[in-house]
């Protein structure tokens, strides 16, 4: 590799997902001995992207050029073997195995048919010296034992073990604590200073910004710009990150909500990682108000909306309907009690793939009349609620014994919301409503709510689109770390500030409080009350 | 890593292991009234219980293989009953009813070769067609079960064989067999702990996309797993035909549930293939003391005895949870494209 | 489902998926044909290499089905054991829950039954109306114990986290033996020379309408049938059935819609003993009349698996499979009697069976590669 030609450069790179464009025409270069951030929201292309230069999906069109040369991947391996190494978000470790075992898995010397441990271990303790990883202590221990930081370490090495020149790594901040986020950056530096690049995939302004050289920006599968991160501000990449030629009509505000739905009182819930994610959230949701939680992915809001839809149980603090505690009832108590939800993930969970919309009508309301009673399924009340709600949402096609797998992102969405508000809930929670949605199903599901809200219904809204939350949000609840970090006015706040509090940066410290609701007051662990 | 590894759930497995012990050894000091330990505790009980173990420790290694790489292959009392029937038709083609030694290892040879071929369309069931594991397994018992015996019908006109011949001890009144097996349970340790193809096996149970992006063919490694599983349950089959000198067809045949209880012995082990071999020593004394007892005269229900194993497994897996299943067993895997 | 709507315009989109449903239920057909024409292929051709005549062989197997009024009510006798117990692991693999332990399950409620009638025949009065009342009584004892056997795995892995395959297949051998010492010891007849239990009181038997045949009852048939209307209305009518299957299918939604899932495994492997429960009662009520060693009885609920697989666990769909393997194990009583084939040809064929069943992949390469049925996918 020569020192002027970049470690990587990919040409118009587009890869398509039947009819979805995840990479539309993407440039960009990876210069030599430098970091570069691929920043981006969710599902904005940037792990298509790092797929197709690690050689897991062929592009459709464009070149990947490494070092100058031009080359086709065909697997990881080949990948590899071009000097590319890539630590995923799920590590590719072994868990019962010694990190040494894991570190030369494939590649283990070998004497006399064993491994040869003691040579393994020299050349292992060789890189850890060499970049201050202190991995080289757990050598013997299962990785299982180990903190997900060190796992994350062990990966690194045993890219470095492998001989990788360039290194992607994805999200790799996303699972750390933030004196683990520090200790990762200090190896990135370190790596870089010894002639090694480094792609950095995140999701995180300021992080991109400490540690990149280079920024690059996508945005709906598209690059929206490259910058130097000497000249970038967390301004700056939070507009092109967030977008901004979708100018939303603002549609009318409810000044006036009612009475209180839906209360939370310093809620705490866990996640799946035993970490707890959600950290004394206060809330109240009026009638016929929309709540918006904006926030960056993986801030708690998905536990937050687990623990009031009954999918968790939270750690303490309580949920409140129209004033009675349902901290305690399960999900389907509280589908009786009128919450209902369309969930995140409409694939797994809001829609059985092989039923046929008619048996998908039932899905939540298995214990609600007139779908059924006494514990017997009334297959005609369903069949009409599945056709009425076809017709009113414009479901395609419009056959209730169409499989719901056979429907497009659109038209599942739009049935699952039709179904959700099918029987008068007082409070509908709606996570990413729109995500993967084509334009025309995002009108109507936004015209939608905002009918079901001046009809009377509390919405709660988590999305992490800010033309959404800011479109339809009445309040908007911006969430950082398990609590809100303050509480705004769609019609007043930018974008930019919503960014910048999407990245826990506090607006009052940076001396401008140009969104703060008047019913907003700190609380005493620094959270503040929505 | 210690002999018996060195991860938690190990220790776990070993205060499993000590309670079995704790039942064994309260059953010989609770039942004595008849006889004194002395009369129990014979070397022929020792010589007998090793014997009885090593079929059940050979298959016992065999199917831990195949499941520490991913696949779960349930049919090991069907291969096994494959190979104690190869082996005694084996010896009655060479020998007619009075084989040789010589006869009688050649015989061997051939049940674990003609185990090892079955086994390889089994695996490609398996492996290449993704067949139910479940099944496909409980079916390999059934084709066991139907096939050797009629086949036994055949030839002698019974199921069951008349009197062949048994393998001659060697030393200490051992059989050359449970030697054999010895060194084969401490190969099969070495290999798997020790070389380059053992983390490759762990690896491909374990977590296959990281196996497979550090360059090695997953289905590959499971194949030789599930063809060595095969041929080691053969082995077994064969061993138990050498000690017991005759082939027996009827009912459950003279495997009688002992590829069962190999599976049962590696989970006790944590798959460990010196710990399966304790589990399946602990499990063949168990029998002996069974016999042993009906010997001195003292009336302790064997069937209930035979059972221990069973729900020490489920007290394991129940209390001390996670057991250490290789988290994709079950799973076929295909590479991405 | 009720009424599809014809008169609407179907799309385009739609009627694929329409064609490609159809074609899931004819390649399933298509499988267990193949998979059963395979493995009795295999049988003939090893019976032909043994020096018998297979196609006298043949004869003799469809002679021993269906050749005569005892060959039918013989073939319908096991067909109904492997029916309910073929519809017992249905409940739990459409649920996904894997129940390896009909067998243990179905083994114990069986025995049950028998302690409980030959007990309670203390007080029972004879007659008509004493039979009934101890069968009843005696099945529900049956029901009971076949569910707790089941629920006890359930629980194990609800609130243990331990397989369900690896529990319930130590649970069946743990029935198997601790039956077997029951019926050896305490509660063997000591007057009887083989080892079994007590008979049953001769007022219980179910009555021989239709069939002149001691074992096979029209009651029993009824009792099939009725499982598996009520199982399949069960699945197709109910809550319970729509959250049941629903997990199976997608365990995420069904949480989603309320479903815990922690109960839903108990709930289900309960359900599923109980159906085994059942059958164990029939089992001895039809056809035993008191109990032997389990080790003895056959494997009902191993072959139960290949039953409920090759029905695509599909309760309607058990009674055709269940009685090709109700008519492959009539066709081996007669083998014995009739033929000089050693009868344990057949116990290897089903084996076969199971095995080919086991690897639908294996006939979609063939079909595929041959063109046959190459719309299917």
């Amino acid at each position: 590799m020569t020192r002027n030609a970049p470690a990587v450069r990919l040409d118009g790179i587009t890869k398509r997902f039947g009819d979805v464009v995840a990479n539309d025409a993407v440039d960009f270069t990876l210069e030599s001995g430098s970091i570069h951030a691929l920043l981006g929201e969710n599902g904005s292309g940037k792990t298509t992207l790092m797929s197709v230069l690690y050689g897991l999906y062929d592009q459709d069109e464009g070149t990947i050029r490494i070092g100058g040369e031009e080359r086709t991947f065909e697997s990881p391996r080949d990948a590899m073997d071009a000097g590319i190494g890539m630590i995923h978000q799920h590590f590719q470790l072994v868990k019962p195995m010694t990190v040494l075992q894991n570190i030369v898995l494939g590649h283990e010397p070998t004497a006399n048919g064993l491994v040869d441990e003691g040579d393994a271990r020299a050349d292992v303790e060789a890189i850890c010296a060499r970049y201050g990883f202190d991995v080289d202590d757990h050598l013997d221990t299962p990785v299982e034992d180990l903190d997900l930081g060190t796992q994350q370490r062990v990966e690194i090495v045993k890219s470095l073990y492998r001989g990788a020149e360039i290194l992607i790594l994805d999200e790799p901040t996303a699972v750390l604590t933030p004196q683990e986020v520090d200790s990762l950056m200090a190896v990135m530096n370190d790596l870089r200073e010894d002639g090694r690049s480094l792609i950095f995939i995140s999701h995180k302004l300021d992080e991109a910004l400490e540690i990149a050289d280079d920024i690059t920006v996508l945005r709906d599968g598209e690059a929206v710009g490259t910058v130097s991160a000497t000249n970038a501000t967390e301004q700056d990449l939070a507009r092109m990150m967030v977008g901004r030629e979708v100018l939303f009509d603002r549609l009318d505000r409810e000044d006036d909500p009612g009475a209180p739905v839906l209360e939370a009182d310093e809620l705490r819930v866990t996640g799946n990682r035993g970490r707890e994610q959600v950290s004394g959230i206060d809330l109240t949701l009026r009638e016929g108000e929309i709540l918006g939680v904006a926030g960056v992915q993986g801030n708690g809001q998905t536990e937050l909306i687990e623990g009031i839809t009954g999918l968790r149980t939270p750690d303490s603090g309580t949920v409140r309907l129209r004033g009675t505690d349902i901290t305690d009832r399960s999900r389907r108590a509280r589908i009786e009690a009128g919450i209902a939800y369309v969930p995140e993930d409409r694939q797994t969970e809001g829609l059985v793939q092989e039923y046929s919309l008619r048996r998908n009508a039932l899905l939540g309301n298995q214990t609600i009349a007139p779908y059924a009673e006494g514990g017997f399924i009334d297959w005609d009340a369903v069949g009409d609620h599945a056709e009425s709600v076809i017709e009113e949402y414009d479901v395609q096609p419009p056959n209730p014994d169409a499989e719901a797998r056979s429907l497009s992102g659109g038209n599942q969405q739009k049935f699952i919301v039709g179904r959700e508000i099918g029987h008068d809930p007082d409070v509908l929670v709606a996570s990413h409503p729109t995500r993967g949605v084509d334009i025309g199903s995002i009108e109507f599901i936004h015209e939608r709510l905002m009918e079901l809200r001046d009809g009377g219904i509390g919405i709660l809204v988590v999305s992490s689109k800010l033309e959404e939350i800011q479109k339809l949000a009445d309040r908007i609840a911006v969430m950082y770390e398990g609590e809100f970090i303050d509480v705004v006015d769609p019609d007043a706040v930018t974008e930019s500030d919503l960014g910048l509090l999407m990245a826990g940066q506090s607006l009052t410290d940076r001396g401008s409080d140009d969104g703060s609701d008047d019913g907003t007051d700190s609380d005493a662990d620094g959270g503040v009350t929505a | 890593m210690s002999l018996l590894g060195g991860t938690r759930s190990s220790r776990l497995r070993l205060g499993g292991f000590g309670l079995l012990i704790a039942v064994f050894a309260g059953v010989l000091v609770a039942a004595p009234t008849g006889g004194g330990i002395d009369r129990i505790l014979t070397p022929g009980f020792v010589t007998r219980s090793l014997e009885m173990a090593t079929p059940i420790a050979l298959a016992a290694v065999g199917g831990l293989y195949a499941e520490k790489s991913g696949v779960f292959n349930i049919g090991l009392e069907g291969f096994m009953i494959v190979g104690a029937f190869t082996a005694a038709g084996t010896m009655f083609a060479l020998g007619g009813t009075s084989p040789t030694q010589a006869h009688i290892w050649i015989a061997i040879v051939v049940s674990v070769l003609v185990t090892a071929v079955l086994t390889v369309l089994f695996a490609v069931l398996l492996i290449r067609f993704k067949a139910d594991q479940i099944v496909a397994g409980l079916a390999v018992w059934f084709v066991g079960l139907g096939f050797a015996p009629f086949t036994a019908a055949l030839v002698w006109g019974s199921r069951s064989s008349p009197g062949l011949a048994s393998v001659d001890a060697v030393a200490f009144g051992q059989s050359p067999l449970v030697f054999l097996a010895a060194l084969l349970v401490a190969a099969g340790w070495v290999v798997l702990y020790r070389t380059r193809y053992g983390y490759w096996v762990q690896a491909a149970g374990e977590n296959p996309e990281a196996l497979d992006t550090a360059g090695v063919d997953v289905n590959r490694v499971r194949y030789a797993t599930v063809i060595f599983s095969g041929a080691m349950a053969g082995l077994g089959g064969a061993v138990l035909l050498a000690h017991a000198g005759n082939f027996v067809g009827t009912g459950q045949t003279m495997v009688d549930g002992r590829g069962w209880i190999a599976i049962v012995a590696y989970l006790f082990g944590n798959y460990n293939p010196v710990g399966a071999a304790g589990a399946a020593l602990l499990f063949g004394a168990l029998d002996m003391l069974n016999v042993q007892f009906q010997t001195v005269g003292i009336d302790v229900p064997a069937r209930l005895v035979n059972l221990l194993p069973y729900a020490a497994v489920l007290l394991v897996l129940t209390a001390w949870g996670k057991t250490r299943v290789p988290s994709m067993v079950g799973e076929p895997y295909e590479t991405e494209e | 489902m009720s009424g599809a709507d014809g008169g609407r315009p179907r799309e385009a989109l739609e009627a694929a998926a329409d064609r490609l449903l159809r074609a899931s239920v004819l390649e399933r057909i298509g499988i267990g044909i193949a998979s059963t024409t395979a493995a009795l292929c295999i049988g003939l051709i090893i019976a032909a290499v043994a020096g018998y005549d297979p196609i006298r062989f043949a004869g003799q197997l469809i002679a021993g089905a269906f050749g005569s009024e005892r060959a039918i009510a013989r073939t319908l006798r096991s067909t109904t054991l492997f029916v309910l117990t073929g519809v017992a692991v249905a409940v739990a693999f459409r649920a996904g829950v894997f129940n390896i332990g009909v067998q243990g399950q179905f083994v114990v409620g069986g025995f049950t039954t028998v302690v409980a009638i030959v007990w309670l025949a203390n007080f029972v009065p004879g007659g008509t109306l004493g039979g009934v009342t101890l069968m009843l009584v005696g099945s529900l004892a049956g029901v009971v114990a076949g569910g707790l056997y089941g629920a006890l795995p359930g629980v194990m892995k609800a609130y243990g986290d331990a397989n369900e395959i690896i529990t319930t297949i130590m649970l069946n051998f743990i029935a198997t033996g601790f039956v077997g010492w029951l019926v050896a010891g305490p509660f063997g007849d000591p007057e009887a020379t083989a080892t079994r239990t007590r008979r049953l009181p001769d007022n219980v038997g179910l009555p021989r309408v239709v069939f002149d045949d001691p074992n096979l009852s029209v009651v029993g048939l009824l009792v099939m049938v009725a499982v598996v209307v009520l199982v399949a209305a069960l699945m197709a009518r109910t809550r319970f059935g729509y959250d049941m299957v629903t997990s199976g299918y997608q365990d995420a939604a069904a949480t989603y819609s309320g479903v815990d899932a922690k109960r839903m495994i108990i709930a289900t492997m309960t359900l599923s003993g109980m159906i085994a429960g059942l059958t164990g009662a029939l089992f001895v009520i039809m056809i035993q009349g008191y109990y032997t060693d389990p080790s003895g009885i056959g494997n009902y609920g191993f072959d139960a698996i290949a039953v409920s697989l090759l029905a695509a666990n599909n309760p309607l769909g058990v009674l055709p499979a269940g009685l090709l393997f109700g008519g492959l194990e009539s066709a081996s009583s007669h083998v014995q009697i009739n033929s000089d084939v050693p009868v344990q040809l057949i116990d290897g064929i089903v084996g076969l069976v199971v095995l080919f069943v086991a690897a639908p992949e294996l006939f979609r390469m063939i079909a595929a590669r041959t063109g046959l049925g190459g719309e299917g996918e």
